[in-house]
């Protein structure tokens, strides 16, 4: 199964953007201290009140459309989060474990898995399909799948959107992930001259499969290990080269996806077909 | 398209499984009952399985996988699913669940408990369950299925779009059978949550009815197996033939006001069915009887189909199941390819008159072809599905 991979969006602890964390892979200087997106898109009153979990994301995939060239609303959505907004589970459960058990209702409306896909839709105008999906550590893999299979299937573009929040609550015992970490990926299926790079996915039987251990700067190793939607960054380093790179995501307890990540040599504003005709 | 069925089993509180089924919908027989959900004072009716609390799953301990587990001990699904691993191997047996709760009612429970300084009690320390794909990991490890494997979460809609994914899997040809489902648990998240939207009734749900004012919270747990269309166990029984992906685009928690993803995802149903409105035999409605949901859905169906279309919310058997919703209601709809039975709307006495809709107030007996279920959920999030039988009322049933 090949897509091209159009446009690219990150943000990070230490990264802004997709040229921050080529930045940052490269062994250069960090541009952000702080995560804290702002996305424009959001209203700026729902934008005070939406989650990190619905702003992480939604800057990232803006910054991928933006990227692509394509228009949001012609784009399906796949979202993925691992572990879910972890700070309303924390406010929802807290609030039912006393006496009132009153809950906000916004804070409510925004507790389901797919809000940021939600917002994202709504931010955009885009009435095409959105799937949120989870596979807690091999949250990566599963939307890659989905997201490629709709794609092709379809015959559709696809914006694929990984992202996670730290885990601040009682459930930091069991997730111990600190930062925050997004990134997403506009895919399209034809052989699309504007490709930044060409992405070939394959479900292969595997017994035992294993996690790549990619040659990562130590600002990123906590958000590998931890964070479930940088579990991507085997794909985005892959994506940041100039030669062909092969690894693979376990993807269940039997099978592996089987990647490949061929760079076509564009940048966003110089598309291959003039760098290579 | 044309994606077969070789088995499904589901569990509500108006049924423990699919034979019950067909007696509780026969009797009209509902499941709901005044709220006594462990630690909730809110005044509503709910649709809460029996016996759920005394199934003891050690380290997978949930009410939401507790559920999972009972409907898989029902009905053949357990050696259906079995006979395909043995024929395709594990690997090949792909598994797409749908969940909006997943298992957070064993979160709450762990934060009943939490400790002096706020930490874990040992036996909630379960990073499996504590996640939003508690239920698709739990699956796979109590059916030893090793296949690819995602659980989707969106919301009301979750457990509908398990059978588009199904479909694409197949149609990628990396698996060749699918297990889908889905189990959503009442807990004091959706109890309170919904409350807090003032969107629940303190009477049994009345969908459609003039009189309508608000839902009921069930729970409930179901599964399908669909293989594509060469599979050798196909049989010319039931089938999936279409669905509809849309987005309302419009708000988190209120359907848009002319239902322009209902719409869309209805039409896309129809045309990956290649089927014309008339076509349509029955559609359960999503019909989750508040105002606005009823009045949407059913103006947008009222204008797509003809006035001989005969429609019903079975929302009155078992409450409204959120994230299990989608494949309760899309079982309900093929059994009636089965039984040619047509449930009634149950709790409508008075239709409301802002809508022309045929909708059943009492079970109709009639020959059905094709069969249609909407899920429309928070986010803005809807999924139809179309399901076809290939022969009619001579089609083999299982």
């Amino acid at each position: 199964m090949q897509v091209a991979i159009r446009g690219i969006g990150a943000l990070g602890e230490g990264f802004s953007d997709w040229d921050g964390l080529r930045r940052v892979l490269a062994g250069g200087e960090s541009d952000a201290e702080q995560v804290a997106p702002r996305p424009q898109l959001i209203p700026a009153n729902e934008r005070r009140r939406a989650p990190l979990a619905v702003r992480l994301a939604v800057e990232a995939c803006s910054q991928a459309v933006a990227a692509s060239g394509l228009d949001a609303a012609d784009l399906a959505c796949v979202f993925t989060s691992g572990l879910g907004d972890t700070d309303l589970t924390d406010y929802m459960c807290r609030e039912l474990a006393g006496e009132r058990k009153q809950l906000s209702p916004t804070k409510f409306h925004n507790s389901v898995h797919n809000a940021a896909a939600g917002y994202w839709t709504i931010a955009t105008d885009c009435r095409q399909p959105a799937n949120s999906v989870a596979g807690l550590e091999q949250s990566v893999p599963v939307a890659l799948l989905e997201g490629v299979t709709q794609c092709l299937v379809e015959n559709r573009p696809v914006i694929i959107a990984f992202y996670d929040i730290p885990t601040r609550s009682a459930l930091a015992e069991l997730f111990a992930n600190r930062e925050a970490f997004a990134a997403a990926l506009v895919i399209t299926p034809e052989d699309d001259p504007a490709a930044l790079a060409r992405l070939a996915c394959e479900v292969e039987a595997d017994p035992a499969p294993q996690w790549p251990q990619p040659d990562l700067p130590p600002a990123l190793s906590h958000s590998y290990q931890y964070n479930p939607a940088a579990r991507v960054l085997p794909l985005l380093v892959a994506s940041t080269g100039s030669l062909n790179a092969e690894f693979s995501l376990p993807l269940s307890g039997g099978t592996r996806l089987q990647c490949r990540v061929s760079p076509t040599g564009a940048t966003p504003n110089n598309p291959a077909q003039e760098v290579n005709p | 398209m044309y994606f077969p069925l070789l088995d499904y089993e589901s569990t509500t509180g108006a049924w423990l499984n699919s034979a019950r089924m067909r007696t509780a919908i026969a009797s009209k027989q509902s499941g709901l009952r005044p709220n006594d959900l462990a630690g909730s004072d809110v005044p509503t009716w709910i649709g809460r399985v029996a016996g759920v609390e005394s199934l003891d799953l050690g380290p997978w301990a949930s009410r939401n996988n507790a559920l999972a587990q009972l409907c898989l001990a029902q009905g053949t699904i357990r050696q259906t699913v079995d006979a395909l691993v043995e024929r395709h191997g594990s690997a090949r047996v792909g598994l797409v669940l749908g969940s909006s709760t997943s298992s957070i009612d064993r979160t709450e429970a762990a934060y009943r408990e939490l400790d002096n300084e706020g930490a874990l009690a040992p036996e909630y320390r379960q990073p499996l369950v504590h996640n939003p794909h508690a239920l698709g990991l739990f699956v796979a490890q109590h059916l030893g299925l090793t296949g690819p494997v995602m659980t989707i979460n969106t919301a009301c809609s979750s457990s509908a779009k398990i059978f588009a994914t199904a479909a694409r899997w197949l149609q990628a040809g990396f698996v060749d059978a699918v297990l889908v489902g889905g189990a959503d648990s009442l807990c004091l998240s959706v109890v309170h949550g919904f409350h807090a939207l003032q969107l629940v009734s303190t009477t049994p749900c009345r969908p459609f009815d003039a009189g309508r004012d608000g839902i009921n919270l069930g729970e409930g747990a179901g599964f399908a197996v669909v293989v594509g269309p060469d599979h050798p166990q196909a049989s010319g029984g039931p089938a999936l033939t279409g669905y509809g992906e849309s987005s309302d685009a419009h708000h988190m928690s209120h359907p848009h006001p002319e239902g322009e993803g209902a719409r869309q995802s209805i039409t896309q149903a129809l045309q990956r069915a290649s089927l014309a409105p008339a076509q349509i035999d029955y559609i359960n409605l999503h019909g989750t009887a508040s105002q606005a949901n009823d009045l949407i859905e059913g103006r947008v169906v009222e204008a797509l189909f003809p006035a001989s279309t005969v429609c019903s919310s079975t929302k009155g058997w078992t409450g409204h199941t959120l994230g299990a919703a989608g494949i309760t209601e899309a079982i309900i709809a093929i059994d009636t390819l089965c039984t040619s039975l047509v449930p009634a709307s149950l709790n409508l006495e008075q239709p409301d008159p802002a809508l022309g809709l045929h909708l059943a107030r009492d079970n109709q007996a009639r020959e059905l072809r094709h069969v249609m279920t909407n899920s429309f959920g928070f986010g803005g999030n809807n999924c139809s599905l179309v399901f076809s039988s290939a022969s009619g009322a001579e089609a083999p049933c299982r």
